[in-house]
């Protein structure tokens, strides 16, 4: 009797692997694509040095080792960290800056959003359109005069051109929290006007709290966005004790040219964060990076 | 609360990003494309001077005409990664878009490229296309076969690098096709079974014209980025170029041209780069948006 069951379960699960094989398959072949790099770094990191650079490629360290690991966190390789690992420091230079500029990018993009989504006032239209363009604009143009301004404004090696831009709130996030915001009632507004609420009251005491989940979805992004950032840093920063934390990677890997134990273990933890990050937050992120897909 | 404040406050509300770029887009614009009539030595204006056209005529048909041409090369060739990582996008998309078992595991998988720094991908990279103790050299030599120079030999360093671009590219495409996808009707699809339409043809005439505006806003958005990209290319060749200039990218010239070449050419000539770059991803995007009507379906 279970014997039949179970074999009617299996024929199944035969019918049901036949008729998807090939959608199996073409998405196995797809992961595999997308992992196996990830997987050879990952071993590599917790090879010894010799046997990173062994012949023929062992999938499995035949040694196990943190050394990479110590390097990248006990090492003060840049020599400008006062003796704290170069790597760490650039997490901590990382945090420091691109945490309160995705509050303040937060802040003024949802004020903005709420203006477009809810308020009359002269301009709207134009306004919207100018935002629209500024996404369309290869930022590289924007590049040799924005260093020249900042370096006479003696601010070029510090973190202000880096974080200031977006401070003034991106297209993306007004667009995204606009859509949001237009999905809240007129209603709403219109009984806290009753009730006396001025703007901002509507906007800390209405809005800011319904958007928490779209404000987070997009604080992510914007997080991520200035995690990542190399370019910036490259251009801008030069002092060691100010590098961030991509830019220390880099320094870091240039310093260990040939140890890839120790470079892949850097590239490892940096990238460990957002990966953690990203699969708590699946769906934060999906949406966040899903609407922006916008009918252009 | 009166009306008069209310359209003084959102003028300012909505006005702030608005402001921001105007200060850090528009300006710049205006002063980049002064600074490329000009020679500009050093990172001041104290001993620039006008010089007309000759920055642009200097590399358009002169000196740099050489690199110029072979940048722009080098960038569409970078460019060939969006159509295929679309391409494999949008079938992963459709498998994903099944609900098969496991399916949830696939997508996150796909996903994880998108998180990922470009300074820790392309690392990751350098070192499987290492040539001595790399993981694809050392598959080649156990089947026997010569070892390839993937970033030093200048005849494989684009595809290497497309490679890459396609690799970093997929993830986005998934995410964004897959919603594209759960917004179609599956009554489109019931009606084409009903009708005896196959799987490719229900693709071709249900799912590609259902994610069009979708393929359409990756396709500008793309090109914008790609014919921008320079970052991964410095990590994985240094600041040369790779051989033969085989990787130097239309922005990774233009960044010699300001800091590494800057007394020979200097910020307004990296100026006039820019410049030349806007127009042509300006061009692109034009032909993008003219193209759109014969292909983009609004109407799903």
């Amino acid at each position: 009797m279970t014997s039949d069951k179970s074999k009617s379960r299996l024929r199944r699960f035969g019918r049901y692997m036949k008729r998807n094989i090939v959608a199996y398959i073409v998405l196995t072949a797809a992961a595999l694509f997308i992992l196996i790099p990830f997987y050879v770094i990952f071993v590599t990191s917790f090879k010894t040095q010799l046997e990173a650079i062994g012949v023929p490629f062992t999938f499995i360290p035949r040694e196990f080792t943190l050394d990479g690991y110590a390097n990248v966190l006990l090492r003060d390789a840049s020599g400008g960290a006062m003796g704290v690992s170069t790597v760490l420091l650039g997490f901590y230079n990382t945090f420091k800056t691109v945490i309160p500029m995705t509050i303040v990018c937060l802040f003024t993009s949802s004020l903005s959003a709420f203006a477009f989504a809810k308020l009359r006032f002269p301009c709207k239209k134009i306004m919207f359109t100018v935002l629209l363009a500024s996404m369309m604009i290869p930022g590289i143009v924007t590049l040799m005069p924005a260093y020249l301004i900042y370096d006479s404004l003696m601010l070029t090696d510090t973190y202000v051109p880096l974080i200031l831009p977006t401070m003034f709130g991106t297209a993306t996030c007004v667009f995204f929290l606009r859509q949001f915001i237009m999905g809240i009632p007129d209603s709403l507004v219109e009984a806290a006007k009753m009730d006396g609420l001025g703007l901002f009251g509507i906007y800390f005491r209405i809005m800011l709290p319904l958007c928490l989940p779209a404000l987070f979805a997009q604080g992510i992004l914007v997080f991520m966005g200035g995690y990542n950032d190399y370019f910036g840093p490259l251009i801008y920063l030069w002092s060691p004790e100010k590098y961030t934390l991509q830019i220390s990677l880099m320094y870091f890997v240039g310093l260990y040219d040939k140890d890839y134990a120790t470079v892949m273990a850097g590239c490892v933890i940096s990238m460990i964060p957002l990966i953690v990050l990203y699969l708590c937050f699946q769906k934060a992120f999906v949406q966040g990076i899903a609407t922006s897909g916008m009918k252009l | 609360m009166n009306n008069r404040k209310e359209k003084l406050l959102g003028f300012l509300f909505a006005g702030i990003p608005v402001l921001g770029f105007l200060i850090f887009g528009i300006i710049p614009i205006f002063m980049a494309f002064g600074m490329s009539f000009m020679n500009i030595r050093g990172f001041s204006f104290e001993d620039a001077s006008w010089t007309g056209f000759s920055n642009y005529s200097n590399l358009l048909f002169g000196e740099y005409a050489g690199r110029f041409w072979l940048s722009l090369l080098n960038s569409l060739i970078e460019l060939l990664a969006l159509p295929i990582s679309l391409a494999i996008a949008l079938v992963l998309s459709v498998f994903l878009h099944k609900k098969l078992r496991g399916s949830k595991f696939y997508r996150v998988v796909l996903f994880i490229p998108y998180v990922c720094s470009v300074v820790a991908v392309t690392t990751m990279w350098k070192w499987i296309y290492e040539e001595e103790f790399g993981i694809l050299n050392q598959i080649l030599m156990g089947l026997g076969i010569d070892k390839v120079g993937w970033i030093s030999d200048s005849r494989f360093v684009r595809w290497s690098m497309l490679l890459t671009c396609v690799w970093s590219g997929i993830s986005l495409g998934v995410i964004l096709f897959s919603a594209a996808l759960n917004n179609v009707s599956e009554s489109y699809y019931e009606a084409a079974q009903i009708d005896g339409a196959s799987g490719i043809k229900q693709f071709f005439t249900i799912t590609v014209p259902a994610v069009s505006p979708t393929m359409f806003f990756l396709v500008v958005t793309g090109t914008i980025g790609y014919m921008q990209d320079f970052v991964r290319y410095q990590i994985m060749l240094g600041n040369s170029g790779g051989p033969s200039d085989s990787g130097l990218t239309m922005v990774f010239f233009l960044w010699q041209m300001a800091y590494r070449y800057n007394t020979q050419m200097g910020m307004g000539y990296a100026c006039a780069m820019a410049i030349l770059i806007a127009i042509i991803i300006g061009v692109a995007t034009l032909i993008n948006y003219l193209s759109a009507k014969r292909w983009v379906n609004y109407d799903f």
